[in-house]
């Protein structure tokens, strides 16, 4: 299993398409604070005073992370700031929904108008993308320290 | 620690690429959000109700209530729509206003205030300046128009009620409580 998950190829496949995920969140929402911070206010999660400030740097962030993701360049830290988002996410979803707010999810699109349904799809949606940012985060550099390790046996 | 540098390294290109987006966008918004201005909900109640009717589909007709009108012409230069209670709804249905849901179709059809017209707001919003001002063309601009959707928190009634008020409509008012208050409040509704 370990094997399987730090194969490059599966790593490679795995980073690219979370990447693209990001991206495609995050596109639409970078030069649209306004709309983003309407749809982050409807969680009434944040404070207010961190609205604004969310929805102007956050999508930057999901974005840069996605192409970090992908060019496979900083892949710790990128898939540590992924898990921490996805976590974030997952929360607020998760909150949302337990307090029966009939809210549309603003995860991609800013305009969808949706039900319930809709967020108990995302928040499976964003288990899968978590586990898939834990993997690289965990097996992106396993192969590495294995020859690093047998190297150190040899010496 | 090379990992927590890498990560601080990420954020800080991020906060760095976002206020500069903000800065440089028209539609920036400030960093510190001080109250909801996004929201309606704490528009004060100025409007009231001098005794007129009003016909929606009278175009000629200039004769609105004056206190209906209240409302401030913004930078874009149309009178923005202001947020009504119930009882003002309720008020302005029995005066005949105009109802406006921004719902779907099939939402709309399910049930709707009674006598209310349906634009719902996901079409609306594709529509072209044109084609919206045919659409709105046979209703009096000076006329008072109310627009709700759901209730609860739902958007598409402000969203559609600016839109609508961007056609020069002068008195164009949010019920926030929709359908949903409407129909516990056993309001006329149809079918």
């Amino acid at each position: 299993m370990t094997n399987f998950l730090s194969n490059k190829y599966f790593q490679i496949a795995l980073r690219v398409v979370l990447g693209i995920v990001f991206i495609y969140a995050s596109v639409g929402k970078l030069f649209r604070p306004e709309d983003f911070a309407k749809a982050i206010l409807r969680y009434e999660f944040l404070p207010i005073y961190f609205v604004n400030i969310m929805a102007i740097v956050m999508p930057w962030v999901e974005f840069f992370t996605g192409v970090l993701l992908i060019s496979g360049i900083f892949k710790k830290a990128s898939s540590i700031i992924a898990s921490i988002s996805l976590v974030v996410f997952l929360i607020a979803l998760i909150s949302a929904f337990a307090r029966g707010l009939d809210i549309s999810c603003g995860c991609f699109s800013l305009e969808e108008t949706s039900t319930k349904g809709d967020i108990i799809y995302r928040i499976v949606q964003d288990f899968f993308m978590l586990a898939g940012t834990i993997i690289v985060y965990k097996f992106s550099n396993v192969k590495k320290i294995q020859e690093t390790v047998s190297a150190e046996e040899v010496n | 620690m090379k990992t927590a540098k890498q990560i601080l390294i990420i954020i800080i290109i991020g906060v760095l690429f976002g206020l500069t987006a903000n800065a440089i966008n028209p539609k920036g918004v400030p960093l510190i959000l001080e109250k909801n201005i996004y929201a309606l909900d704490t528009a004060k109640q100025k409007k009231t109700i001098d005794g007129f009717v009003n016909d929606p589909y009278d175009t000629t007709s200039k004769k609105t209530s004056n206190n209906m009108m209240s409302g401030n012409m913004n930078k874009e230069g149309f009178i923005e729509p202001e947020t009504i209670t119930m009882e003002l709804a309720k008020n302005l249905f029995e005066r005949n206003a105009l109802f406006v849901d921004a719902r779907n179709k099939e939402e709309y059809d399910s049930l709707h205030v009674k006598g209310s017209i349906n634009l719902p707001y996901e079409e609306f919003r594709n529509k072209s300046i044109r084609d919206r001002i045919e659409i709105m063309k046979k209703y009096n601009k000076d006329g008072v128009i109310v627009v709700y959707c759901r209730g609860d928190k739902c958007e598409v009634s402000i969203d559609l009620a600016y839109e609508i008020a961007r056609l020069g409509f002068n008195s164009v008012n949010i019920y926030r409580g929709g359908i949903k208050e409407w129909k516990e409040k056993g309001f006329p509704t149809q079918p």
